[in-house]
């Protein structure tokens, strides 16, 4: 549905986008991730065809967006990062505006129009001056106003950005219900909104794609083999002598809770599932068994270990990190 | 089409939303209405001592045509504000996003936002059909030469308009916008001041580039096809260069 291929965008001297290609399938939600500064703005800026790119062409909906520019916009639909409202106009009025200058039908106007405020939650502000509204409510009518002509393509750049708690969790919502019969493509740089939302991600760093999967993937690629975080009430070095003994583990490292209960994390042979035997193992003996969980990295570590480490940036492919140390899950993660 | 009259549509609420075109339009009827008393006063006063000598006076002549060439100078101090928010605040809150990730042509929006000014234009020259209506109800002045001179002053503003706009379209601030339009329109306005000392070829050019030259004949009666080809094409040169501009802007991100 979208292919971006090969875009690169220079200002000047400067390189906010090198050579960055994706596709995006029918209806499904793509997040791209990434630090300010990173190129997403300026990637969906040309996906929208407000900007061409140097290098490398955008394609959307089998449409190039260079060639066939009123095409291609036809069919998507764009929330900038600011949104673009006319401080004058009243909600309902600017979005009759839009309407038209999107090519919605004359008839249709005004139904697309109500059928998209009640969506979006705004009817009750249709009145009010565009101008007077808080962040939250004109984050909306900037929601409302990329989906009027029920484009095909919806590129939304931070959406949820300045929304209190509930509404993100609204907003969210919305993105979700729209997937499918849309294709989305959704920017930011909050890490839970891209695990929770989306099907697919693309990690973006100094105009370069670091890494494109989804965000189960991603954790797992960054994870060479399962690892278990164990929290015993017990004598330590019995602990890992036991632990060990324990059928499918391939390493134990202990970390001694100075007379309280010892943490430990022990991985297993490819991907076996041991927690039963584990837990067995600890009970069996009469210890507490106080915590048992996967070791998997959250999306927030994935992409800082992918975003700050320049050799690994380089690649395609995501390089596994070292063996994470217990009780060090922060440092690795942020060094 | 649709496209282009969304956009005008848009432009002349964007006007009347706000306090722009009632401060434009209160203050322009303000001016005129000064100098219609004052040309009418002139203009009796003088009648009087003609009709005295038994000459004949033209109303046309000493009346009306003075007060549009007068207008026409209003109009080059008013323009500018006008025009001067048309790319810049759209540029400046972002709102140009909207513009041009939406299925529209650059000349669609360019040539909407020329209409909307254009309808404020109109608007402003509205007023002055009051003052020019007293004198049908009191006098009887000739309706050619001031229909002609209402074309005349809607064609140059349109000259304007079209300047004004590129002029808007390379920057993000008002204010330099307002100043720089300012600046070309007065220039444009006295831009045949120095032909008596130069060539007579530079003469020709010169005053053939001079908006005034063009109005002259219009307040007259006259529509003459060399005006209308120099104020046409000065408003299609004017909004073929906005329309590169906003191009060349894309580009440049």
């Amino acid at each position: 549905m979208i292919e971006v291929q090969h875009v690169t965008k220079r200002y000047g001297p400067v390189t906010a986008v090198d050579d960055i290609s994706f596709r995006v399938e029918r209806g499904e939600i793509l997040g791209f991730l990434g630090p300010n500064g990173a190129g997403k703005t300026t990637t969906m800026r040309i996906i929208t065809g407000y900007m061409p790119p140097t290098e490398g062409r955008a394609i959307v909906a089998g449409f190039d967006v260079l060639e066939q520019p009123i095409e291609a916009k036809r069919r998507t639909g764009y929330l900038p990062e600011t949104p673009p409202l006319y401080p004058d106009m009243r909600v309902s009025e600017y979005l009759t505006f839009v309407a038209k200058v999107k090519g919605v039908a004359r008839s249709q106007v005004k139904a697309r129009v109500d059928g998209v405020m009640e969506r979006t939650r705004i009817a009750d502000v249709a009145r009010r001056q565009c101008g007077q509204l808080s962040k939250g409510y004109r984050q909306r009518v900037g929601l409302a106003q990329a989906l009027l002509h029920d484009p095909e393509v919806l590129i939304l750049d931070e959406p949820t950005a300045g929304l209190d708690p509930k509404q993100i969790i609204e907003t969210r919502q919305l993105i979700k219900a729209l997937a499918g019969d849309h294709t989305i493509v959704l920017s930011t740089h909050i890490l839970p909104e891209v695990s929770q939302t989306c099907q697919r991600v693309v990690i973006i760093n100094k105009g370069r794609v670091v890494a494109v999967d989804t965000p189960e993937n991603l954790t797992a690629r960054v994870r060479g083999s399962e690892a278990m975080y164990l929290q015993v009430d017990g004598p330590g070095p019995d602990v890992s002598a036991a632990l060990t003994q324990v059928p499918g583990v391939s390493g134990v490292t202990l970390n001694d809770g100075a007379g309280g209960p010892v943490s430990v994390e022990v991985t297993s042979e490819d991907g076996r599932d041991v927690r039963r035997e584990l837990a067995s193992a600890v009970v069996s003996r009469g210890w507490g068994l106080l915590e048992l969980r996967p070791m998997r990295l959250s999306l927030e570590e994935i992409f800082l270990h992918l975003t700050t480490e320049d050799t690994t940036a380089a690649e395609p492919g995501v390089a596994p990190p070292e063996p994470p140390q217990p009780g060090q899950e922060e440092e690795t993660t942020h060094a | 089409m649709r496209n282009v009259l969304a956009i005008a549509h848009k432009e002349v609420k964007a006007y009347f939303d706000s306090p722009i075109a009632y401060v434009f339009i209160g203050f322009f009827a303000l001016l005129f209405g000064y100098f219609f008393v004052a040309l009418l006063s002139f203009f009796t006063s003088q009648s009087m001592q003609m009709s005295m000598m038994g000459a004949p006076v033209n109303v046309n002549q000493q009346l009306i045509t003075p007060l549009f060439l007068n207008t026409s100078v209003v109009v080059l101090f008013v323009l500018p504000s006008i025009t001067m928010r048309t790319y810049a605040e759209e540029k400046r809150s972002g709102t140009i996003e909207l513009l041009l990730t939406s299925p529209l042509t650059d000349m669609q929006i360019i040539l909407g936002k020329f209409i909307g000014a254009m309808t404020l234009y109109a608007a402003l020259l509205a007023v002055t059909v009051v003052h020019i209506g007293v004198l049908f109800w009191k006098g009887n002045p000739e309706v050619l030469p001031v229909l002609t001179g209402y074309l005349g002053l809607l064609l140059m503003g349109g000259c304007f308009v079209s300047v004004g706009l590129l002029i808007s379209s390379l920057t993000k601030n008002q204010i330099v916008a307002a100043m720089v339009t300012f600046a070309v329109f007065l220039l444009l306005w006295v831009i045949d001041w120095i032909s008596q000392f130069t060539g007579p070829l530079a003469q020709q050019v010169l005053t053939y580039l001079s908006v005034t030259q063009h109005l002259d004949d219009f307040t007259r009666g006259v529509v003459d096809t060399k005006h209308l080809v120099y104020y046409v094409s000065f408003m299609a040169f004017g909004l073929f260069l906005t329309a590169r501009s906003v191009d060349t802007e894309r580009w440049r991100g």
